[in-house]
């Protein structure tokens, strides 16, 4: 984990912008995760995990066109970087290589 | 958009909050997302929707999304950017400048001045190591008044060193007593205490020369002020081991220690000190449970409970004494007895802890009508300002640095402020240690000193500052720009209701003066019950004993001599009482405490006071000796129904009543009039009194002479009894003056606060001025409309105050048993004032206004 440090529900916010794709920002994630995920998302938790994402480098954003129906203020839409993938695709591998390692019985209950 | 945010609003103060802490790159999106929640939850539910709003905007409140702090630090540049423009803005506008600062420094220095007063009235006998305790004595009488004194009988030192495990070391004082001194040919009289050995274990004095542990270890001991041993003996090292001649012991007394003259940080005063044991020596009376003594102050051991040592000394009167008086002991901290002297029911209520709040809400009054006056002169100008603001926010400058900016420049006006003020202070201090009798100083080395002039500073500056910062960043860029803040209407009643506020502190300020100066003044000419003017008075020497006649005739010779008494003392303020008085009817359990007074048979027509039945005492008739003559309080405690030829007995003479003199005060008008008894024993009288009328400088001379006479070793000393009372209420004096002043300050910032406001409104309505007159307005006219709007606010000013005036004016009177009413004439006099000032400030601006030429006016864009 010491290349790429992400936390869990970092994870999931990354994954999630990677879904919305093109509509990725604030509420569309928040929403999207609460549907997915069945839990709770406070904007506030979310906002930090955006900001954490971005200034690692995992995400990028730029500002939409204003809308009237949030009193006038523009939308950021974040999209996943290259570097953001990569990360992604490490915690996949890591995640995969340890499934491969666990021995078939590890799983048998009885 | 503009109906559906009309219709439904998120939560304002919660959004607001939002966007103070949220960092500036965050806040447009995070507003954004939550107003589009908003938008969304309200559909369903509008209070669940601003509930969850405000949740959110909580939880919003975490690291990463709050205002980087950094950002502060890196404003050393725009902080130094501000200070210029602050100068800048000083010294361009020197008016308004000069009125600013002159209404904080005046304001800033007198508030400074008091509080140093105050602060050297709190600190009174607080700096001695040890907790200190005074000993009081409770004397319920019969008639269910409670008495309070200091005089403590001696014994109970013996029974507070051996009985109390609590007590540390117990110290008998004396009052302050003058005492004639002898240095060869030289006599003077000096004042000075008894006191027990132990004082110095008690007490922290500064012994800078001779015997540091126990000075007053021999009897013959004599510890001396600096200033004293100076006089006397050239300086200070050489007083050590000299001796000087007491006259009253006729001995000799040797110098052992000398103390630092300025203690002025305790109440306890003294140029001499001589063991109490050498007075004892002499006055054996004093070694009873039953006579009131000397003060006594003891300390505690560390670590021991006053409240032990309360519940055990109440009763030792009581306990040592066989008569039915009951008499308690209560204890009170050194650190209070200075405030709190005046007892009420056995407890004590109050003292100088009265003037030392009235004095440090004056002081408070100064400083807020200061800020009061910065902040509504700040106001006024933001029009001025908003241009500036204007410009400032099209180059990008956020709202804090506005503020900010605004601060910058109210704290830099308070410091030069607090500096000038500083200026002052130490150049007016002087003065005002002269009139208030004290030795004050202002050491800026002083971390408490220092201290709370940072914090006057910091609360002036922010109070001063805060309106200006706070409302002058709101303005609309485009509106700034174009001037066009033209005093809200929000603006303008704050304007007035601080000027409402300032004016009315004022009234109430004069008010208060008028008040007090008619009590000082009904004080001092009030008629006593006999007449205190053009009597001389002095304390006889022994030389006098048995000589008063001859005295007495040979005064009696010279024209400008009227009359001449002999007396116990000053009836005019007398403490010498008994309780052992009985008469027919009195019950022996009753205990009741009356004054009486020794005299000769020419004190009632030598004092002019008049006799309401019966008569005085015939010169020479020897059945007068046993005879008495009582006031009316008297009359009406002992409760015959004619006293007059009924039976009396006061220590030990049994007499009867030939006359009722009519009440003449005593005590201080704080106090009701005492019982009194006067009995006819000249031989028993110490002080003379000689009334005098035509040329005094005549009279002086042959009451000089004639003295040296008698007395020919004494220096002739005397006092004139209407100084010595008026005298005696040097304080009520003192304090007046100082409310006077500070009154006049007082005025003096409303005034200045007004002139700043109407020159402001002149200014802006000088195109109005200048339509108006062309339209046919006279000068006149135009200054009333300019002044009538003030004129309103003075009245409602004064209608606040007099309420408010009126029950502080009431409860100050009615300290004193004896006061004027509350003369309504006061407040319309007060408002007068207020209002003739007010309106003179006004006009002033107004007529200059007024009278420009309106093509001036109107030409200028």
């Amino acid at each position: 984990m010491s290349k790429y440090s992400i936390g869990e529900f970092e994870e999931i916010v990354l994954l999630t912008v990677a879904v919305l794709y093109e509509n990725a920002y604030g509420i569309t994630i928040k929403k999207e995760i609460e549907d997915r995920l069945e839990r709770k998302v406070s904007v506030g938790a979310m906002r930090t995990a955006l900001k954490r994402l971005e200034k690692k480098g995992f995400l990028e954003s730029e500002f939409g066109e204003a809308t009237a129906i949030r009193g006038g203020k523009r939308k950021r839409y974040f999209k996943v970087t290259v570097y953001g993938k990569r990360a992604l695709d490490y915690v996949m591998s890591t995640r995969k290589q340890l499934w491969d390692a666990i021995p078939p019985m590890a799983f048998e209950f009885k | 958009m503009q109906d559906q945010q009309q219709k439904i609003n998120p939560p304002k103060l919660a959004l607001k909050f939002l966007r103070w802490f949220c960092s500036s790159d965050l806040i447009e999106d995070v507003e954004g997302d939550l107003l589009e929640l908003f938008d969304e939850r309200s559909s369903i539910s509008y209070a669940h929707a601003k509930r969850r709003f405000i949740l959110d905007v909580i939880l919003l409140f975490r690291p990463g999304i709050i205002k980087n702090i950094s950002y502060y630090s890196t404003s050393a540049t725009m902080f130094q950017n501000h200070l210029i423009t602050a100068l800048r803005h000083i010294f361009r506008y020197k008016g308004y400048t000069t009125i600013n600062l002159l209404g904080l420094v005046v304001g800033l220095a007198s508030s400074i001045l008091i509080l140093t007063w105050v602060r050297d009235e709190i600190k009174m006998d607080t700096l001695h190591e040890k907790e200190v305790y005074k000993v009081w004595r409770n004397m319920y009488q019969s008639n269910g008044e409670i008495q309070t004194t200091e005089a403590i009988p001696q014994p109970l030192v013996e029974v507070l060193n051996n009985e109390y495990p609590q007590i540390d070391k117990v110290s008998t004082i004396s009052a302050q007593t003058e005492i004639l001194f002898r240095n060869g040919d030289e006599t003077s009289f000096e004042s000075g205490v008894y006191a027990s050995a132990d004082f110095f274990n008690i007490f922290n004095f500064n012994i800078i020369a001779g015997n540091g542990k126990n000075p007053l270890d021999d009897m013959y001991s004599l510890v001396l002020s600096k200033s004293m041993a100076e006089r006397y003996f050239g300086d200070v090292k050489s007083a050590i081991g000299k001796t000087l001649m007491v006259n009253e012991q006729k001995q000799e007394f040797v110098v052992t220690a000398v103390v630092e003259d300025k203690n002025t940080n305790s109440a306890i005063k003294f140029d001499w000190m001589i063991p109490v044991e050498e007075y004892i020596s002499r006055n054996d009376w004093i070694e009873s449970w039953d006579n009131g003594g000397f003060y006594i102050y003891f300390s505690l051991k560390d670590g021991a409970d006053i409240s032990e040592v309360n519940a055990r000394i109440e009763q030792e009167i009581n306990k040592h004494t066989n008569t039915e008086v009951d008499e308690r002991l209560i204890t009170q901290s050194i650190k209070d007895t200075y405030l709190y002297s005046e007892f009420k029911n056995g407890v004590p209520v109050s003292g100088r802890i009265r003037y030392i709040k009235i004095l440090s809400g004056i002081a408070i009054f100064l400083l807020v009508m200061a800020c009061i006056k910065f902040m509504n002169l700040a106001t006024a100008r933001s029009s001025r300002r908003a241009k500036e603001v204007g410009v400032r926010k099209v180059l990008g400058a956020q709202k804090e640095l506005i503020s900010q900016q605004f601060f910058v420049e109210s704290f830099l006006l308070t410091f030069i402020s607090v500096g000038l003020a500083l200026v002052i202070v130490s150049l007016v201090l002087p003065y005002f240690n002269q009139l208030t009798n004290k030795e004050l100083s202002l050491s800026l080395t002083d971390p408490e000193v220092l201290l709370s002039l940072a914090g006057i500073t910091f609360i002036v500056g922010f109070l001063s500052g805060s309106y200006p910062a706070i409302l002058l960043p709101t303005f609309g860029i485009t509106d700034s720009l174009k001037g066009m803040i033209r005093g809200s209407k929000f603006n303008q009643t704050l304007r007035n209701t601080l000027v409402v506020f300032q004016f009315a502190m004022a009234i109430m300020l004069i008010i208060g003066t008028f008040v007090v100066m008619s009590q000082i003044d009904y004080i001092l000419n009030k008629n006593l019950g006999l007449k205190k003017d053009n009597l001389l008075y002095f304390n006889m020497s022994e030389d006098y004993t048995g000589k008063e006649d001859a005295y007495r005739n040979k005064l009696m010779k010279f024209p400008q001599i009227k009359d001449v008494t002999f007396t116990s003392g000053n009836p005019v303020s007398y403490g010498r009482s008994t309780s052992s008085a009985s008469w027919e009817g009195k019950s022996p359990d009753d205990m009741l405490e009356i004054n009486v007074m020794i005299t000769d048979a020419h004190f009632f027509s030598a004092m002019g006071t008049e006799m309401k039945e019966g008569r005085g005492f015939v010169e020479g008739r020897q059945t007068d000796k046993s005879t008495f003559v009582i006031n009316e309080v008297a009359a009406k405690l002992i409760g015959f129904e004619n006293p007059l030829d009924q039976k009396l007995s006061v220590w030990g003479i049994d007499g009867t009543i030939i006359g009722v003199v009519k009440d003449f005060h005593m005590n201080s008008l704080y106090e009701p009039i005492k019982p009194l008894i006067i009995s006819n024993l000249p031989e028993y009288t110490n002080t003379a009194f000689i009334r005098i009328e035509g040329d005094l400088q005549e009279a002086l001379y042959q009451i000089e002479k004639t003295s040296k006479e008698i007395s020919p070793s004494y220096p002739f000393r005397y006092k004139f009894l209407d100084q010595e009372y008026a005298e005696s209420y040097s304080n009520e004096i003192i304090i007046g003056t100082m409310i006077r002043i500070f009154a006049f300050i007082a005025i003096f910032i409303s005034c200045l606060g007004l002139f700043g406001l109407s020159s402001y409104s002149a200014d802006q309505r000088s195109k109005e001025i200048g339509i108006r007159k062309i339209n046919g307005a006279n000068t006149w006219g135009i200054v009333y409309l300019l002044s009538k709007n003030y004129s309103k606010l003075i009245i409602i000013a004064f209608v606040l105050a007099s309420p408010i005036a009126y029950y502080f004016a009431k409860e100050w009177l009615e300290n004193f048993t004896f006061h004027v009413d509350i003369n309504y004439f006061i407040f319309f006099a007060a408002g007068m004032i207020a209002f003739l000032i007010g309106a003179l400030t006004v006009s002033i601006k107004s007529y200059q206004a007024a009278s420009v030429n309106p093509i001036k006016t109107l030409k200028s864009e």
